[in-house]
């Protein structure tokens, strides 16, 4: 046995605890999860311990569950895009601050909404966005508008929830992978006769794509499973598949269909968040 | 001192925190309550917990969530050979279902003695009623001067736009609307063709909950809705501008209480925690505050407040129960109906 491979080996011993802790702790209770998926839901009993694609037929023959799920991929998708947009350019504030205060303060600024649960930040929303809430009593006061604007409870509060929730983890995101990136490739551009702007797209750019993937996949993840902001915010009109498996599961008890529910979110999650990044990765690398 | 003597001397301190801190806890009685939280569990602990139980050196640890979130846990649990559950706040259909599962014990009443005069209609071997009211019609006097006395008011065109309805009452709404065309609580097709009619006709406004319908109502919103007796009286102390109407068609009746998961692990406590829950003195006292009616017949409600929550012999002769085997079998395609159709 040679250097190399004992090294691998001591390594393989050094990561296998937790490999085995990570299977029995993730990956069994999802394989409950499909499990449960290819069960029949029945009320008295719960399910019937069968092997069945039922639920799977169901889901993709009914118009109003690919409804939910592509709307729920339409929300996410878009969430995700704003961050990327309004994030870049905070994230490369904070990266290019020369006073570590400065940026201190900034990225303390930045986290500070993460130490709050998603349902009190969906509180603060439903007070903001309300008929009677502060959003509209400054626009009907400043004679913006004549009514009070329709925002609560509809699809647009919901992705400004989103944003609101998703962005911390963006612009953190996107920092990391633009401290990494040396100012001195920007001095080199400019040096050439590049404008600031054309700097930015043809060297910064192009060398942040890593963290835009990253924080894109972050965020569009989040979203697609995102559940107190659809609820609070969304209300009971606007339906999403976070809050559809809960319903099943606990409101009405169908674990099979709501397991079913989870399994093809989690799996088109997974699959859209892996084409897109390896699209993008080809394009830029 | 030397190594050997001073490990010895560590763990005999320790050892000694350990009995200590045992024989501290062997002084009270332990037990783990799941409730809903808000002001009912803060109602359940000022009224029953703390004076009856917590003031004699009780610990209750407590477990507050919604009852769907309940329900799932004592059925995820029921296979395990502990639950970490001895008691659970439930609707009465809940109870129904967790004992069709085998996730509830039996209830022995001859061990609570304050449970020897119950509402006969509403107690189940499996489920300690605790209190109760009913499905009715909740109005804005401001706007209605002459109180609604049938559920057809709903439907009255000249309320377009100010019919609330809430979200998590999909059940509650479908047997009204069923009471109201064919006189019972469970026939789908006539409820579901109802509410569709109310839909096109009055635009019903959806809200999540009680406090977004409470809010609905105070912010002008609404100015017609069903919810419970309870929660209209609640709203109307809370300063929101309502008032409550029994429809003539009759009322659904909405019971809550307590069961036992069958991994309960302080069942002769729990036991005692249902004695103190139907505890006459403070049980009246808690209804004066909610506005719930009592489920034991020893609970003396009189004057004014005796008068809004207690319902009249004509009302209580048009008092549906509902069919639990039924709202079991059809809840979930009651749920996806309001999904896809309703809301």
């Amino acid at each position: 046995m040679g250097p190399e491979k004992g090294a691998r080996l001591r390594g393989l011993a050094l990561v296998l605890p937790a490999l085995l802790l990570v299977a029995a702790f993730l990956l069994a209770p999802l394989a409950l999860v499909v499990r449960y998926s290819l069960d029949v839901y029945d009320p008295a009993s719960l399910m019937k311990g069968v092997f069945s694609a039922e639920n799977y037929v169901k889901l993709v023959s009914d118009p109003f569950y690919l409804r939910v799920l592509v709307f729920t991929g339409e929300i996410a998708a878009l969430s995700t895009a704003i961050c990327l947009v309004l994030g870049y350019p905070v994230a490369y504030f904070i990266s290019r601050s020369t006073s570590e205060k400065l940026r201190s303060f900034l990225i303390i600024i930045t986290v500070l909404p993460l130490l709050m649960g998603n349902a009190v930040r969906a509180a603060a929303w439903m007070v903001i966005m309300g008929t009677k809430g502060l959003a509209n009593a400054m626009m009907l006061g400043a004679g913006v508008i004549d009514e009070p604007l329709k925002i609560l409870y509809t699809p647009t509060a919901v992705v400004i929830g989103l944003v609101s929730v998703l962005l911390p983890f963006t612009i953190i995101t996107l920092q990391s992978v633009l401290d990494a990136i040396p100012g001195s490739l920007e001095e080199a551009g400019r040096s050439l006769g590049f404008s600031p702007l054309h700097t930015m797209f043809s060297v910064v750019m192009p060398l942040s794509v890593p963290g835009m993937l990253a924080a894109g996949a972050i965020c569009f993840c989040l979203a697609m499973n995102a559940y107190a902001t659809p609820v609070l915010i969304g209300g009971p009109s606007v339906h999403m598949m976070g809050p559809l498996v809960y319903q099943q599961i606990s409101k009405v008890t169908n674990w099979p269909f709501g397991s079913a529910l989870a399994c093809v979110l989690m799996a088109v999650t997974l699959t859209m968040t892996v084409i897109s990044t390896t699209i993008l990765s080809r394009r830029y690398f | 001192m030397k190594r050997r003597q001073f490990i010895g001397a560590g763990l005999a301190v320790a050892g000694a925190g350990v009995l200590g801190a045992r024989s501290a806890f062997a002084q009270g009685k332990e037990i783990v309550v799941s409730n809903w939280g808000g002001d009912w569990n803060d109602r359940t602990v000022k009224y029953i917990e703390q004076p009856l139980l917590e003031s004699k050196g009780w610990k209750i640890v407590r477990d507050l969530n919604t009852a769907p979130q309940r329900r799932t846990k004592i059925l995820a649990e029921k296979n395990l050979p502990r639950g970490t559950l001895d008691v659970a706040h439930v609707p009465i259909s809940d109870a129904y279902l967790l004992n069709t599962n085998g996730a509830v014990d039996v209830i022995d009443f001859g061990k609570i003695p304050n449970g020897s005069d119950l509402v006969p209609a509403i107690k189940l071997p499996y489920f300690v009623p605790w209190l109760y009211s009913t499905w009715e019609i909740v109005y804005n006097p401001n706007y209605i001067k002459t109180p609604p006395t049938s559920l057809a008011e709903l439907w009255n065109p000249k309320y377009k736009d100010k019919v609330g309805v809430t979200n998590q009452h999909y059940e509650d709404y479908m047997q009204m609307a069923s009471l109201l065309a064919t006189g019972k609580l469970h026939d789908l097709d006539a409820a579901k063709k109802k509410l569709l009619e109310l839909k096109q006709v009055n635009h019903p406004k959806v809200y999540e909950s009680h406090q977004q319908i409470a809010a609905g109502f105070k912010g002008e919103e609404i100015w017609i809705a069903c919810n419970y007796r309870a929660r209209g009286l609640q709203f109307a102390k809370d300063g929101v501008p309502v008032a409550v109407s029994f429809p003539k068609e009759g009322a659904a009746l909405q019971t809550f209480g307590v069961v036992m998961p069958k991994r309960a692990t302080h069942k002769a406590e729990a036991y005692e925690y249902f004695n103190a829950l139907l505890d006459p003195k403070q049980l009246a006292e808690l209804c004066q505050a909610n506005f719930y009616s009592p489920a034991s017949n020893k609970v003396q409600l009189t004057g004014d407040i005796g008068q809004k929550i207690l319902h009249t012999p004509e009302q209580k002769a048009k008092l549906q129960s509902p069919d639990f085997g039924f709202l079991a079998a059809n809840t979930a395609g009651m749920l996806e109906w309001w999904n896809k159709s309703f809301v």
